[in-house]
This record gives structure tokens, sequence and C-alpha cells, in this order.
């Protein structure tokens, strides 16, 4: 039975959604089966396509809101939000 | 993990493009350039694009792309010539090969990572 799951998410105050920190992001929403969703302000994107990630924008410390649907989506968003909290430039 | 060989008229292209995709996948994905003819110039190479896959290719497969026209006529040139799962994808250059080794940095095979190169076509990025 699929299950639907949501959190918000902030950014680290020192980190941007850009290049590396967004691919680690993708990289583990990758990991999980259900369909994973992740937004910024009005702008949604598929958590596990790379370029929508890159074109949400989203700068350091900025809210961002994930939702999933499938069977891990529980664990999923809170794994990913848990990933968002700790991303590093480097 | 599938591997990646980045084809273009010019060696500063392929390698400023790799150093970027590297970034973002890790240290994992073995991307390998071919830039430049064989005399040097701005042109594209054969031997270099053969060696380049060859490199790259660690048992999973291989995606390459290419950057513009006559790019493609060298990389079909060697094809026609090589046995291997070697994928040659109509992507845009630098989005393609960004969001195909993240793919391949996540251990997808070679259908994803090369759906993931041509899916970036389509991308906005505004």
């Amino acid at each position: 039975m699929p299950t639907s799951s949501e959190t918000l998410a902030k950014l680290p105050a020192d980190v941007d959604l850009r290049a590396r920190p967004a691919a680690d992001f993708v990289r583990a929403a990758m990991g999980f089966d259900a369909e994973i969703v992740i937004a910024h302000g009005d702008r949604e994107a598929d958590a596990k396509s790379l370029l929508a990630v890159l074109a949400l924008g989203a700068r350091r410390g900025a809210t961002l809101r994930l939702r999933a649907d499938g069977d891990d989506a529980s664990v999923a968003v809170d794994a990913l939000a848990s990933r968002i909290a700790t991303l590093q430039e480097l | 993990m599938v591997g990646i060989v980045l084809v273009s008229h010019s060696p500063e292209l392929a390698g400023g493009l790799a150093e970027l995709a590297r970034q973002m996948a890790g240290p994992d994905v073995t991307i390998e350039v071919a830039g430049g003819g064989p005399d040097g110039r701005l042109g594209t190479d054969g031997d270099r694009v053969r060696d380049a896959i060859r490199h790259a290719d660690t048992g999973e497969g291989v995606v390459v792309l290419g950057d513009i026209g006559s790019a493609f006529l060298t990389i079909r040139h060697v094809l026609e010539r090589m046995n291997g799962r070697v994928r040659l994808v109509d992507a845009p250059f630098v989005e393609g090969t960004v969001s195909a080794a993240v793919v391949a940095s996540a251990g997808s095979g070679l259908d994803d990572v090369a759906k993931a190169a041509e899916d970036a076509r389509g991308a906005n990025k505004l």
C-alpha cells in the first residue's frame, strides 16, 4: 500500500543547493523507490533530477518542502530532511 | 560503475567539463576526455576517442557525449569498429554530462545513465 509523507527541511546557513551539495542530495534521493518532490517557494522539482533540483535556485538557509509517495516514503523524507540539514559545500 | 567519455573539439572545454562533473559526481565515476584533433588544433581524433572509451570502461558500459557536429562523425566512426557496451547519446554537452555523471555515481546502469543525459535536453535553467 503506497503511503505519502511530507516534511520541511532547512539548508545550512552556509550552503546553497548548487553543484556539489545538489548532487549529494540527488544521489541520496535516488536511493529510495518513492517518488520524491522537493519544493522551494512555488517551485517544485523531482528530487532525483539533478538539473531540476539545481533550477530551484535554493540559497543558504532556505526552507524546503519534501514530499514522497511510495512504500518507503516516510523513511525517504526523514532521511532526506536530515541530509539537507547536513549538506556541506565541500 | 558506468563510465563517461567527453569528446570535444577543444581539450580545454572537455577538461573543464570533466572537472565540473567530477566535483559533482565524486571520485568513483570514471570520466575520460578526448579533446582536440590529431594535430593539436581544434578538432576531434578517433584514436583519442577510442583510448578514452577503453579507459572509461570498467565493465558496466560507457556513455559517450560529444560537443558539436563533426565530433559525432568521429565517434560513430570509432564505434563502428568497437565492441562493448558503449552508448552514444544525443544530449546537451554540459547538462547531459553532469546529469549522467551524478546518476552514474549512484550506481545506476547504462540505460539509466544514458537516459539522464538525454533527458537533460528538456531541462529548464530558470
